[in-house]
């Protein structure tokens, strides 16, 4: 009963608590759905993190980490593959050959890590093969050895050029095909340069995200050019290796992809001078993300001789990420509700204060101080309730739908990659989270009504019978 | 039997500068089935003396025995359950709860006495019924006149099955007809039912009407008058 009069207090004046639920929606969805946009943005930075660069787990040999020196390559293989094939909680695992070389173009050169695989079983491990943007992944490549390069690497070897060709300007508008065609037949080898020769047919006034999309619509890569790489091999000397650019990738992530490339393992260690069972490092796929460290730990123990890490080791940066969101989610969340609460408190304090003398009628009638103290709480968490239901509801759909859609930020993908995330967001949230927001909006129900409550269990009911 | 039996009481008001003596040594016995009429000019402490026999308000000195009991020694949630079970109250301004149905409010008091749904269901229909009110029992209190609600408020008083009905003043904010009908009622309920009314008034009808005018000046008893 009581809650049941509450409920009906709360619409005695009816736009006085609509306007609070509506303020609690709106204060719900902004933390959820911030909430939501965070997490989907760490979650994604996360497995960008994982699937295209450092996996769950790694194994090296322990001195190999110290200068990443070329002779330190995983002791006993054989018998440490045996041993990850035996272990359960692992989904997948890929050798590699890890080397550091200069790379030369026709017309830049550009430091890379170069990453020896097998094409096969790297696939199983990293998702690298899905974000080929030029060109294609490993496949019976004939002549010169394959090699596959991040495309911020690709740009910094000016391969990544720019040209206005008729069959480009296709269905272009007349005007603007007439000023483009002035360009024509001219090849551009850095972004800039191309922005400047448009700028100045175009004008300075040119949309600026036309501007982005015309530049990316005339870049091209440069594939099959070849690469000549300088490394040094198992003896120390300098020894050139020349590859045939054969795909492009793009993580989305420009440090990683400004100085990744992959070539085939066995290719890579002929030049090397080094064993058909030398590697550098297991990059391994467990289960799910939360077995990772449960792995390694498993790994730890029984290869003592070999240095395993789990992701959150290698870097430890993502791991406080994960960690600092959560916290970061609860204060968000936190600060929408305190102010809410004040919002709360006076709708509660006026709706007390209106009903002076229906409270002491109720106290005289033979309504204890608990009763009634329940039912301004009720009143209180229901009003909340009500609000913080609906704006969640509408952000978890807007987040579902979202998250299946993203949330395009192309117009500033360049400064975002720079720093490693992706420039589409798929906003995410979890259960648990919900659970949270949920207790927490009760929570700031139940605290926004002490203070009413207080004041109605202050009234003296004979003194209350007495109002006007 | 003895409902209620008031003994020497006195009730003073401290303000920061003046003390008013409000009830000034009332003793009174008020026996089961009385419908008893305390009369008096303003403020010569008619509403102190039912709040006092309510146990809304504590006397300065004496005691104040309900059905037995010392109702000055009871404090706290002891003193409101003793007035949810013993004492059903009409107020001059009806004090209907706005958002119930006339149904409701009087449901309500049963359900803070914990009293069974059917049990509750079937008394508060012949409670309205025994008003005058079967056939408004879903109306809210803004749908129903003065005359009506504060009928609504007998059957919310007569709910808990108190010992007696203390009503403060109840003709006073009713037109001539309606107040006729209020004491009807609550006549027949006295005499059907044997319930014990207490009631304060300055309405010449209802001291008529009533069975024992008790009259009040400057918180004393000066007359008490029974009729037979």
């Amino acid at each position: 009963m009581i809650w049941s009069i509450a409920w009906k207090n709360i619409w005695r004046n009816r736009v006085r608590s609509l306007v609070v639920i509506f303020a609690v929606m709106i204060g719900v969805f902004s933390g959820v759905f911030l909430v939501g946009f965070m997490t989907g943005w760490i979650n994604q930075r996360i497995h960008d993190a994982l699937h295209y660069e450092i996996s769950h787990v790694q194994i090296h040999n322990p001195d190999y980490l110290l200068n990443e020196e070329m002779q330190f390559t995983i002791t006993n293989y054989k018998k440490v593959e045996d041993f990850i094939s035996a272990t359960p909680g692992i989904q997948s695992f890929a050798p590699r050959v890890k080397v550091f070389g200069m790379a030369q173009s026709d017309w830049a050169s550009s430091g890379l890590i170069i990453k020896g695989i097998d094409p096969e079983r790297e696939r199983t491990v990293t998702d690298i093969h899905k974000k080929i943007i030029a060109g294609e992944y490993f496949e019976d490549e004939k002549g010169l050895p394959a090699m596959i390069l991040g495309s911020k690497a690709a740009e910094d070897l000016k391969l990544l050029n720019y040209e206005i060709t008729e069959e480009k300007l296709g269905s272009f508008d007349v005007n603007l095909k007439k000023k483009l065609q002035s360009l024509s037949g001219k090849r551009y080898r850095t972004r800039k340069e191309f922005e400047i020769a448009l700028k100045n047919v175009l004008g300075l006034e040119y949309n600026k995200k036309d501007m982005y999309n015309l530049i990316n619509h005339f870049a091209f890569y440069r594939l099959r050019a070849k690469l000549t790489v300088t490394l040094q091999n198992s003896k120390g000397e300098l020894v050139f290796e020349t590859f045939r650019l054969k795909g492009i990738f793009d993580t989305s992530n420009d440090m990683f992809d400004g100085i990744t490339a992959f070539v085939r393992a066995g290719e890579l260690k002929k030049a090397l001078n080094i064993k058909e069972t030398d590697y550098h490092e297991i990059a391994l796929l467990a289960k799910s993300r939360n077995d990772a460290v449960t792995v390694a730990s498993i790994l730890k123990e029984k290869l003592p001789e070999q240095n395993v890490m789990s992701w959150k080791e290698i870097s430890p940066d993502l791991s406080y990420y994960n960690d600092f969101m959560k916290i970061l989610d609860f204060i968000y969340v936190g600060i929408f509700l305190l102010a809410l609460s004040f919002g709360i408190i006076n709708t509660m304090l006026m709706a007390v204060l209106e009903r002076v003398k229906e409270i002491g009628m109720l106290m005289a009638i033979g309504m204890n101080k608990v009763k009634v103290f329940i039912m301004i709480m009720f009143e209180s968490v229901m009003l909340t309730f009500t609000g913080a239901f609906v704006g969640m509801l509408i952000s978890g759909i807007l987040i579902y739908h979202l998250g299946k859609t993203g949330i395009n930020l192309s117009m500033w993908a360049q400064g975002l990659e720079a720093i490693g995330y992706a420039s589409i967001i798929y906003p995410a949230i979890s259960f648990d989270i919900y659970i949270g927001v949920t207790l927490l909006v009760i929570i700031t129900g139940i605290l926004s009504s002490i203070w009413p409550a207080r004041k109605a269990l202050q009234l003296n009911p004979v003194e209350a019978l007495r109002t006007e | 039997m003895n409902v209620i039996d008031i003994r020497n009481v006195v009730k003073i008001y401290n303000d920061s500068e003046v003390r008013v003596i409000a009830i000034n040594g009332v003793s009174l016995k008020v026996e089961e089935g009385e419908f008893m009429a305390i009369v008096g000019p303003s403020g010569s402490g008619k509403t102190t003396l039912l709040n006092l026999i309510g146990g809304l308000d504590k006397p300065t000195e004496g005691e104040i025995m309900i059905g037995g009991i010392n109702i000055c020694n009871l404090k706290g949630s002891k003193l409101i359950d003793f007035r949810l079970h013993n004492i059903g109250f009409v107020f001059q301004s009806y004090n209907l709860i706005p958002v119930l149905t006339a149904r409701e409010n009087v449901e309500f008091i049963m359900q803070m006495q914990k009293v069974p749904f059917k049990i509750r269901e079937k008394r508060t229909i012949e409670l309205l019924e025994a008003v005058g009110l079967g056939d408004r029992i879903d109306s809210r209190p803004s749908k129903l006149s003065g005359g009506q609600q504060q009928r609504v408020a007998v059957a919310r008083a007569l709910a808990s099955k108190p010992k007696f009905i203390l009503a403060d003043e109840p003709t006073a904010n009713l037109d001539s007809k309606s107040a006729e009908n209020l004491l009807d009622i609550m006549l027949k309920l006295n005499q059907d039912e044997n319930i014990t009314f207490v009631f304060s008034t300055h309405d010449a009808r209802v001291m008529k009407k009533a069975r024992r005018v008790i009259t009040i000046e400057d918180g004393k008893i000066i007359n008490d008058e029974k009729r037979g």
